[in-house]
């Protein structure tokens, strides 16, 4: 066995801005291309992994990719305006140079959701990382059955991708799938509301022959694991993918430490997507 | 394994010798009550019978501070900092810390390998010594008291000298160098040998075996004592800080002035400080000091797999150097049910 | 790692130069001292203008507007007040500098104990004076404050931390852990188990690389509390209490730099109880 060359561990590669798109007040999406034309002929990630943005002299953040794993040589991220580093990419123009490491992380298990019905359902920021599974699933739709995605967040205008996911509907009709986005407290909001886990009557797919991918705030997998399982959804086949301090993405700084004595996990590591037993097997991951 | 005999008479020639090769560190009495690893000047100040060091020896491999790389703003490139790679020769480490090591590879070379630490680790020399355990070591009951890998060579104390047994490949080669200082080992040296292993072991003030603690821990975790003594600390790290086995590490970039250029730097940071668990847009995941506290209980007591060890070597350290005078060992055994609790 | 909720310098390298003011009011000059003293002073002076700098300029103003102003000593005069209010209106960011800025100083020990009129009789008697006093106070008192850099005096390396980051468009991270950690990190024997000396260490914001329990000089808490009530003034009451230390000693040791602090009486009586 060839030993694993150290300095890839934390290898960092010079991407360019390319576009820029506000998606809603605090959260814009960044379309990345890799300056050396060999990195971006070989970089592969796959749904749920996540990069290491680095703006020098700023700082670094972990981001979950967003994109389609399809387009090679590109990647966008969904950043929010949160902290220190986000707030300083916020501010970035088309053309300006950032670095990547990674990705890290283990990601969805794809192979796990072939040939079953996809449900994802996301609160907030969750739509990031699971637009990726989304993509994924459209770009091998023949791999996949019938499709919802329950999109929410607290104010209708706070919907991550809603536009796009709105402009998708002929399409989703043609091809079975349903795309449901609810705002959990907005008066003004004319489309669905309520919490993700009322709208699962509204789903096309088959409980017992589904795999869900969920991302969102804890409280909301409680509720959502709950009802899932009243309705016969096998939880071998419920997926979620957290949020913790990822600052070396590599299972080495421990920001993202998590567990008890028998079960102490890195979340980048190990994680960021978890399956229903690792979450009732591991107190504290959500 | 190959054993050799260390005379007494010899030791020091021996330190000079080892002293040629590289960086020489040992243990050198500091203060009234505490030992620290310094590089050894003059050979006589290694102090043999020290109870525990203040700064773990993973701090020669992962020191407190360290750049990563610089950076050009301008242009956005980085320059790697890489350690230069020379020798250093770690004298006098004790057991527990032997296996404290091999943990700190575990995370920083078998997986994903960290490049600054694998550089420094592949230069350096470990040479191990016996002890007698104070009341504050528990590696008996941590399996960590005696150590089959990880050292070039452990000295066993022997009442003229030192059994040496040799670990490795570059163990048999500072053997062979200065063969002059070297004797082979007599019966009467393994009746020593075996004598000073049954002192050591009967000297502990637990015995048995601890690796069921992680599950005692567990099915606890609402344990009084957890709120009682989180009471009592300080939050000042001294327990993580000062432990062979935490890794946690802090990244800041340092702009220059002119904002041209900078630094990356990594420095040691401890799950006991406030923003260990913090993310942006403020949650905090671990917000209370219980919360901290309870971690690194947790923690240390879960399993590595490479030394199929607990991550918490027994050193004692997190005691002994503790201002607020918590006892590890002490608040284990109650949550394992030897000291009352819930 | 919460967003700031002031502006943020935009970078202007080669573009503009970045005004700075550094301001005083009742302390010693001590932190103008280092400031003025830092091995970069011509660096900074090349790429900042100082609009008010008294160590440095007979020409400084404290009306000319900055991106950034440091203000040094604690608000003890009417006169302190009006000026750092004239201060904070002219400043898009702004930094309390040194033990009295930040926590009042010394000059504050007796916040809580003693009246303003009584220490006023006893120093001045019936003789009056320019200004009207006020009890010593630290600016944030009085006036939003941005960022904070402790220390009686500050250290250099932060004060060129704090200077480059804005410069660069940034902004300093704070420090949420106490000198107690950087002595260990040192590689210190510990002063407070070794010799049961009444070290502060394990209550005070880090930054100085443990100066003092370095040389073995039991630390004083110059720097202040550790910030967002990470200050555990019960815990380390409760070490000293077992040392042999009474409640009076430790609560006007802990009182020269941390008087200011909300939670030190209240920790206090919790290590000793409410009763004396």
């Amino acid at each position: 066995m060839s030993k694993p060359d150290p300095m890839k561990t934390y290898a960092t590669h010079k991407c360019r801005l390319l576009r820029v798109y506000g998606l809603t007040e605090h959260e814009k999406l960044f379309l990345f291309r890799f300056d050396d034309s060999e990195i971006a002929q070989s970089w592969r990630f796959m749904p749920g992994q996540f990069v290491e943005l680095s703006l020098l002299g700023h700082g670094e953040v972990p981001i979950s990719i967003c994109s389609s794993a399809r387009r090679m040589g590109f990647f966008e991220l969904c950043i929010r305006k949160a902290g220190r580093v986000t707030s300083e990419i916020h501010k970035l123009k088309p053309g300006d140079l950032v670095r990547i490491r990674g990705p890290y992380g283990n990601g969805f298990p794809m192979d796990r959701f072939y040939d079953r019905d996809l449900l994802l359902v996301a609160a907030g920021l969750g739509m990031a990382p699971l637009r990726s599974v989304f993509l994924y699933a459209l770009d091998n739709r023949w791999l996949f059955g019938n499709i919802t995605i329950i999109n929410s967040s607290k104010l209708g205008k706070e919907l991550l991708f809603a536009k796009e996911l709105k402009a998708m509907r002929d399409i989703a009709t043609a091809e079975n799938i349903e795309i449901i986005q609810t705002a959990t407290r907005d008066p003004d909001w004319g489309g669905l509301t309520g919490r993700a886990p009322m709208h699962l009557d509204k789903v096309n797919v088959d409980p017992t022959k589904c795999t869900a991918a969920l991302c969102g705030p804890p409280r909301m997998y409680k509720s959502m694991f709950e009802q899932m399982i009243a309705l016969g959804y096998d939880p071998r086949y419920i997926f979620v993918n957290l949020e913790r301090r990822m600052k070396c993405g590599v299972g080495k700084c421990g920001h993202c430490n998590i567990g008890t004595a028998t079960s102490w996990k890195y979340v980048c590591k190990d994680g960021p997507v978890f399956d229903y037993y690792d979450i009732i097997s591991i107190p504290g991951l959500i | 394994m190959r054993y050799v005999k260390l005379p007494k008479e010899k030791v020091y020639e021996f330190l000079e010798q080892l002293k040629s090769m590289g960086t020489l560190y040992g243990p050198k009495k500091i203060s009234e009550k505490f030992y620290d690893f310094r590089e050894i000047g003059d050979v006589k100040e290694v102090e043999f019978e020290y109870n525990r060091t203040i700064t773990p020896p993973r701090k020669f491999f992962f020191p407190e501070r360290e750049t990563v790389f610089t950076f050009d703003t301008v242009n956005v490139e980085i320059h790697e900092t890489l350690p230069t790679g020379d020798p250093i020769i770690i004298f006098g480490v004790h057991a527990c810390d032997i296996v404290g090591l091999r943990i700190m590879d575990s995370r920083f070379i078998d997986d994903q390998p960290d490049p600054y630490y694998q550089t420094r680790r592949e230069n350096g020399i470990i040479i191990g010594l016996s002890c007698l355990p104070d009341e504050y070591c528990f590696c008996s009951v941590r399996r960590t008291d005696f150590v089959d890998a990880g050292f070039d060579l452990f000295l066993h104390l022997l009442p003229d000298g030192y059994l040496v047994r040799v670990g490795t490949v570059t163990g048999h080669k500072l053997i062979e160098n200065s063969p002059e200082y070297f004797e082979e080992i007599s019966s009467e040296d393994k009746d020593n040998f075996a004598k000073f292993e049954a002192k050591r072991r009967s000297m502990f003030t637990v015995q048995g075996n601890w690796d069921d603690m992680r599950y005692r821990l567990e099915l606890h975790l609402d344990h009084p004592m957890y709120m009682r003594e989180s009471d009592k600390c300080l939050g000042c790290g001294n327990c993580t800080l000062t432990c062979p086995t935490c890794r946690c590490y802090e990244v800041k970039d340092l702009p220059t002035l002119d904002g041209a250029g900078g630094e990356r730097v990594r420095f040691w940071d401890s799950c006991q400080f406030r923003s260990h668990g913090l993310v942006a847009g403020g949650h905090n995941f671990r917000p209370t000091k219980k919360d901290r506290f309870l971690n690194r209980y947790q923690c240390k007591n879960a399993y590595c797999e490479t030394t199929t060890t607990a991550y918490c070597v027994g050193c004692g350290r997190c005691t002994y150097f503790c201002p607020a005078d918590i006892q590890f060992k002490e608040n284990l055994l109650e949550v394992y049910g030897f000291g009352g609790g819930a | 790692m919460i967003l700031p909720d002031h502006e943020i310098i935009e970078e202007c390298r080669d573009v503009c130069r970045a005004t700075v003011g550094v301001y005083v009011l009742t302390s010693c000059y001590g932190c103008q001292l280092v400031m003025a003293t830092v091995q970069k002073i011509m660096e900074v002076a090349n790429l900042v203008d100082f609009k008010c700098f008294y160590m440095v300029s007979s020409k400084s103003s404290l009306h000319e507007p900055v991106d950034i102003a440091f203000v040094e000593g604690s608000v003890s005069t009417e006169k302190d007040l009006e000026e750092l209010k004239e201060v904070r209106k002219n400043a898009k960011v702004l930094v309390a500098i040194g033990a009295c800025a930040v926590n009042g100083g010394v000059q504050s020990w007796s916040e809580g104990d003693l009246d303003y009129d009584k220490l006023y009789a006893s120093v001045y008697g019936n003789s009056k004076i320019k200004y009207k006093g006020l009890q010593a106070a630290p600016i944030d008192s009085y006036v939003k404050v941005d960022y904070y850099l402790p220390g009686c005096p500050p250290e250099e390396d932060e004060i060129m931390y704090f200077l480059s980051t804005f410069l660069f468009g940034s902004y300093p991270e704070e420090i949420d852990y106490p000198v107690c950690a950087e002595c260990r990190l040192a590689g210190n024997p510990c002063i407070l188990i070794e010799r049961d000396a009444p070290c502060l260490g394990p209550i005070t914001v880090a930054g100085c690389k443990a100066r003092c329990p370095s040389f073995g000089v039991p630390c004083i808490g110059c720097r202040g509390p550790v910030p967002h009530d990470n200050s555990w003034f019960d815990s380390l009451a409760l070490a000293f209490r077992n040392k042999g230390y009474s409640k009076d000693y430790i609560r006007e040791r802990m009182k020269i730099f941390c008087s200011h602090d909300k939670n030190l009486e209240e920790r206090l009586d919790k290590a000793f109880g409410r009763k004396k």
